[in-house]
């Protein structure tokens, strides 16, 4: 079982995923003749050789075995995702200012420590510092609060 | 005198007060990243890429170019002073240099590297210089099939030099080169996996995705870490080495330049193994070896020289051919495409102020470094001292409003998360993100040289084989994937990338 979920194992099957996608939605796109080639010629000729290379890769680690994947720490990755997301949902319809202080909010809490007093300071100094430097600075078309400034 | 006139014309523009100007702040930006300990100059230069793309084309060349070199400074003094190298190319710096600074000797550890990479970047510009007509007038014969052979050279060449699987390498070349297809086919037209998505037409911006890969990616994995700091920050006493010291310091130098700057050409090679590789050199070659690891001043001087002479070398096929042979030269390529500028020999001929401008302002540009980095090292010490959990949230926001800045849509900030994502999953997986880059910077125009030949020959794939360049080129890719296969060549690439960790 857990040579299966070695590093090699899995990336094997990620590149066989991206191969099968490519084909998927790839084959509606003509492919033409190899003298006047399609938009799907290049595209689909890719996704075999992805596939057989991830295929390869499988089948190597499954042999031969590999270095484990380490246990993720789900907490960094997911945090300062959802913060970018949330700071991408924000940024135009609330202003500078809601997107950055959710922002800071959440990517402060995907460090191992976590001070109030010392993330509201972060996020009033780069407020000041944003506001500063990308509207009145670079003259940037963004609003600060939405409606108001 | 042709050379001397293309100097002159480079120096004309870039002693212009604008271009000045850009390079300063190109330089100081990438330091002040650069030191920032974990994040090396792939990550600095994709994160800053937004800011340049609003500048003319030169002023942003010469910005980032600025941005590289202040980069690999700040990762040289976080190696000297606490340990932490920015980057893979100052690891090699750290085993001597900190300890010299332990020794007390920081401040000599920090001139002789800042010295002896001026050196080694007015030896690389200089090489740069010589080689780049002659290199560009030989490109100017390749045709579409040349062209194609080539780039397939230099992406295997990459992944042999980089560390890691060649197998998982080669795989993330063609997802990269798959990634490089999205958008609208140019000969016909048709919409190639846009989802419907009008923003996916021109294709994935190229600033998003290097930003989540290499930026965002790298912030997460930081945190993960839980980066510790050095114990006690290092004083920095006096800059002036002893007599001994530069004795010493010399000739070790003038061999990390020279081996450098060779290495750099290489494709897949550049700042990462010139500094290895001199190292190696230098403690081979001393009547002391065992003084090495324990502050010797060789062990300093000649991989930054080396470091340094490759990283300029290492334009040199990106500006003569179009082939970027590392993560940074494929980050120019895309800025460059961005500036609507086609990278291959045409820009020499074509764009003489900007080709030969980048060159005088790179020399510049290594100038301005020992100038403002020697003396502000007390403040780049300061820095160090923030910590990181001040620091991601910042860093992340100035991604975020970049990304946006590009195009004023908030459609690339959610790209840069879900590349993010994408980024994170690859260094789980032990994948490579250099590769990827390499294949989609160079995905479209080999598609396009490749349907180009194919139509040439009417259809018949021999035609890679019957012209001598192309034929040439494709026997030595060939022969460099055997090479790989063979046993003791594995042995000896893991050997040599063993204390990269």
């Amino acid at each position: 079982m857990n040579r299966f979920l070695s590093k090699d194992f899995l990336s094997g099957l990620l590149f066989i995923g991206f191969g099968l996608l490519a084909l998927y939605f790839g084959q509606k796109l003509a492919l033409g003749t190899p003298v006047r080639m399609g938009p799907g010629y290049v595209p689909r000729m890719l996704s075999l050789v992805l596939l057989g290379l991830g295929a390869l890769i499988c089948i190597v680690a499954a042999i031969s075995g590999g270095e484990l994947v380490e246990k993720p720490k789900w907490k960094p990755i997911t945090l300062v995702t959802i913060g970018i997301v949330c700071f991408a949902l924000l940024f135009e319809r609330a202003g500078l200012l809601p997107a950055l202080v959710v922002l800071i909010l959440i990517a402060s809490l995907a460090g191992e420590e976590f001070k109030l007093t010392e993330v509201l300071g972060n996020m009033v100094v780069l407020a000041v510092l944003c506001t500063v430097v990308f509207k009145v600075g670079l003259g940037m078309n963004v609003s600060i609060v939405r409606g108001i400034w | 005198m042709d050379l001397l006139d293309n100097l002159a014309l480079g120096f004309g523009v870039a002693f212009t007060f604008q271009n000045l100007m850009y390079a300063l702040i190109g330089c100081l930006l990438g330091t002040l990243i650069g030191v920032l300990p974990g994040i090396g100059p792939v990550a600095t230069i994709a994160m800053l890429l937004p800011i340049t793309f609003h500048l003319p084309p030169t002023a942003s060349l010469i910005m980032l170019a600025g941005i590289y070199y202040g980069a690999a400074y700040g990762g040289s003094t976080t190696s000297i002073l606490v340990n932490l190298p920015g980057e893979a190319s100052s690891v090699v710096t750290c085993l001597d240099g900190y300890q010299m600074a332990r020794n007390g000797r920081a401040g000599a550890a920090l001139s002789i590297s800042a010295v002896g990479s001026f050196f080694a970047g007015t030896v690389g510009t200089f090489i740069i210089v010589m080689f780049a007509e002659p290199l560009t007038r030989m490109a100017q014969k390749f045709g579409p099939a040349d062209y194609c052979s080539l780039m397939a050279l230099g992406l295997v060449a990459a992944v042999i030099l980089a560390s890691g699987s060649v197998i998982k390498a080669i795989a993330m070349i063609f997802l990269g080169l798959l990634f490089g297809l999205v958008g609208t086919d140019v000969n016909t037209g048709a919409q190639r996996f846009t989802f419907d998505l009008p923003e996916l037409s021109d294709g994935i911006d190229f600033a998003p995705i290097a930003m989540g890969l290499f930026g965002i990616a790298e912030i997460v994995v930081n945190l993960e870490r839980h980066l510790s700091r050095g114990s006690g920050t290092i004083k920095v006493t006096s800059l002036w080495p002893t007599a001994e010291e530069i004795r010493r310091a010399v000739p070790a130098a003038l061999r990390g330049t020279f081996l450098g700057a060779a290495l750099g050409v290489l494709p897949g090679g550049g700042p990462t193994l010139g500094a290895f590789s001199s190292y190696t050199l230098e403690k081979k070659i001393s009547k002391t070896p065992q003084r090495f690891g324990k502050g010797a001043v060789e062990g300093v001087a000649a991989p930054e020289a080396a470091n340094n002479a490759a990283a300029q070398t290492s334009f040199i096929p990106m500006l003569t051919l179009g082939i970027p042979s590392n993560a940074v030269m494929a980050l120019m390529v895309g800025a460059m495409i961005i500036q609507g500028i086609q990278p291959g020999p045409e820009v020499m001929t074509k764009k003489p102020d900007l080709f030969w401008g980048m060159i005088a302002s790179m020399w510049i540009g290594n100038a301005m470094l020992v100038i403002i980095n020697l003396p502000m090292i007390g403040m780049w010490v300061k820095l160090l001292t923030v910590p990181y959990r001040f620091l991601a949230p910042a860093i992340l926001l100035f991604c975020c409003i970049g990304a946006y800045s590009l195009q004023n849509s908030t459609f690339h900030v959610m790209q840069v998360a879900a590349f993010g994502v994408l980024g994170y999953i690859f260094v789980r997986l032990g994948c490579e993100g250099a590769p990827f880059l390499l294949g989609l910077v160079l995905g479209p125009q080999m598609e396009e040289y490749f349907r180009r030949a194919m139509l040439l020959s009417r259809g018949d794939p021999m035609i890679f084989l019957e012209r001598p360049i192309s034929l040439g080129l494709l026997i030595t890719t060939a022969l460099l994937l055997i090479l790989m296969a063979l046993p003791s060549f594995k042995k000896a690439r893991e050997e040599a990338f063993q204390e990269e960790g």
